[in-house]
């Protein structure tokens, strides 16, 4: 079932094409990656998709409602978490925060009550619900973001830039809730974030945007595969090899008995690069590398629309 | 709170804040009784030199309409439509639209319960003390009316701030209306002077501004003038106000603009 359907979906702020002409559908349960570089038009997407910015351009349903408006009936269905902007009050504890919004999502007071319960055990936050917001740490104040985010179960999650300065342990822990939710409530995951963990760790699925345009719109695991042609290869000989010339191979760098070189796959294959090495020098020890996805998604920035 | 609407929600929450903020309420209510005397004092010296009245007030009625004039502005928070605007202007609010409820109800709704318990406490503290140093007021249920009326001003003042914040979802900032705004009041209101001492053309065009809805028709009350039309126009007022800032957020969300995460 298509939960989310965005068809050339457009926002121009003045001369500004923030968003131009944008197609894409998201399908009920999926955990897609949006992301493009600094100013591609990843917020302005996701917010004509809670119904915050209303487009200059296209259509868009979220759930079957039209975002924009139906806001408020959306509002109910849809989580949102913007990694830069807080949605809890400063004023009230995250559990008086957790309880107003228990009221604005006409959650009865138990069901509030055994929700927030409920959340404060899967975040390991019933502890901070009570602390003021302005004495938690950034990570500890994210968790109540996420509590608040998903306190009504919503259908869709919408995550921007979540992980956001948060440290290595709370990046780790943030992304295993995230699938955890996803796992146990079916929750929708559209993220966009800047941190190739993120992309690894929770989407199945990729969309790039840059200047305003869908460039790439594919699994994960194939964009890796399939974009970037070079592989790396780690060896190390018995004994040093002197000089080191491959055919089809870039040496990258030479030390000792270790080298590392950078195969063109569109120019030589592996294989041949491999069985070469192997027949001409005394190999100890091989390796083939992917080269990393951050590697990938520059590549993709680098590619001109689709 | 059970059965309360999230607006219900906001309002309890913002009176059990300002209540969880001894201090605070403390510092306004001492800032308005230190005004409440200096001005009394000031007063006091005008009324002597006038053998002791001035455009009809006589002591007991000019020390009641200070008293209830001042605790109507005490409670809303003095920079309220910059706030607003400032949420506006830097996109905060877009998380906000983000909740289904409206939200200009829930921020008035919040701001109200903080700022009428600090018109209670305030009006009380000052009625007591009117009584023991100026006497009983020449109408005993214009007193009583006026508290019900300095807090239908204080949410007429609220609403209309919220609507004029409103501006930021064109300018990106409200602080020039702020800065009028709090001029108006302090003139128009009846805040300084009640308007009986204005120019005869200037005070009765100000009697039926918005302004002197919030501070000028509690003040009016308290002195012993019981003319329902007073709390009348303050409902007209406040009627006005909540269509405006409605209206204003409503239209100001289309064309909201927030770049960026």
């Amino acid at each position: 079932m298509v939960v989310i359907d965005a068809q050339a979906l457009a926002k121009r702020f003045g001369d500004v094409e923030a968003v131009q002409s944008i197609t894409f559908a998201v399908e009920a349960g999926e955990r897609l990656a949006y992301i493009g570089p600094n100013g591609a038009g990843k917020s302005t997407s996701i917010k004509m998709l809670t119904g915050i910015l209303y487009p200059t351009g296209g259509t868009a349903t979220v759930l079957g409602l039209v975002p924009w408006r139906q806001r408020r009936q959306l509002a109910h269905r849809i989580g949102t978490l913007f990694g830069q902007r807080s949605q809890l009050w400063f004023q009230l504890s995250p559990r008086e925060t957790l309880a107003l919004l228990g009221r604005i999502y006409r959650l009865s007071g138990g069901e509030t009550a055994r929700r927030i319960a409920s959340l404060g055990e899967l975040l390991d936050a019933t502890e901070l619900f009570d602390r003021p917001v302005r004495t938690l740490s950034l990570g500890e104040r994210m968790r109540c973001e996420l509590a608040a985010s998903v306190l009504h179960e919503p259908e869709i999650l919408f995550l921007d830039e979540p992980t956001i300065g948060l440290d290595l342990v709370a990046k780790a822990r943030f992304r295993d809730l995230i699938l955890r939710l996803n796992e146990e409530r079916a929750t929708t995951i559209f993220l966009t974030s800047h941190d190739v963990s993120d992309i690894e760790q929770v989407a199945r699925r990729v969309i790039v945007i840059n200047h305003g345009q869908l460039i790439y719109d594919d699994r994960v695991s194939r964009m890796r595969r399939d974009l970037l042609r070079t592989r790396l290869i780690d060896v190390r000989f018995e004994t040093p090899p002197g000089e080191l010339a491959i055919d089809g191979a870039t040496l990258v760098k030479l030390s000792g008995p270790g080298a590392k070189l950078e195969v063109d796959t569109e120019q030589r294959s592996i294989r041949a690069v491999l069985d070469d090495l192997l027949d001409r020098y005394d190999v100890a020890d091989i390796s083939v590398t992917e080269p990393p996805l951050e590697d990938v998604i520059t590549h993709i920035y680098g590619q001109a629309p689709a | 709170m059970g059965g309360l609407t999230p607006y219900g929600v906001a309002f309890t929450r913002g009176v059990l804040r300002a209540l969880s903020r001894p201090g605070d309420l403390a510092v306004r209510v001492g800032f308005y009784l230190i005004i409440l005397i200096v001005t009394s004092a000031l007063w006091r010296a005008a009324l002597d030199a006038n053998d002791g009245e001035l455009a009809g007030y006589d002591r007991v009625a000019l020390f009641w309409y200070v008293a209830a004039a001042q605790a109507a502005q005490l409670g809303p928070r003095p920079r309220t439509i910059e706030e607003v605007g400032d949420e506006i202007g830097a996109g905060t609010v877009a998380v906000q639209m983000l909740r289904p409820v409206s939200v200009v109800g829930l921020r008035i709704a919040s701001e109200l319960g903080e700022a009428m318990l600090r018109v209670v406490v305030a009006f009380v503290i000052a009625a007591a003390g009117m009584l023991v140093t100026v006497g009983a007021p020449h109408s005993t249920a214009g007193a009583l009316l006026s508290l019900p009326a300095a807090l239908l001003g204080c949410t007429l003042s609220v609403t209309a701030q919220h609507a004029c914040g409103g501006i930021a979802f064109w300018l990106l900032d409200a602080r020039a209306t702020w800065f009028l705004w709090s001029k108006l009041v302090f003139l128009l209101g009846g805040l300084l002077i009640p308007l009986e001492l204005l120019p005869d053309g200037i005070g009765n065009v100000a009697k039926v501004l918005p302004w002197a809805s919030m501070t000028w028709v509690p003040g009016r009350l308290a002195s012993g003038d019981l003319d329902p039309l007073l709390i009348g126009l303050q409902l007209v007022w406040l009627l006005i106000a909540a269509v405006l800032a409605a209206g204003v957020f409503a239209l100001g969300e289309r064309r909201l603009q927030v770049v960026g995460g």
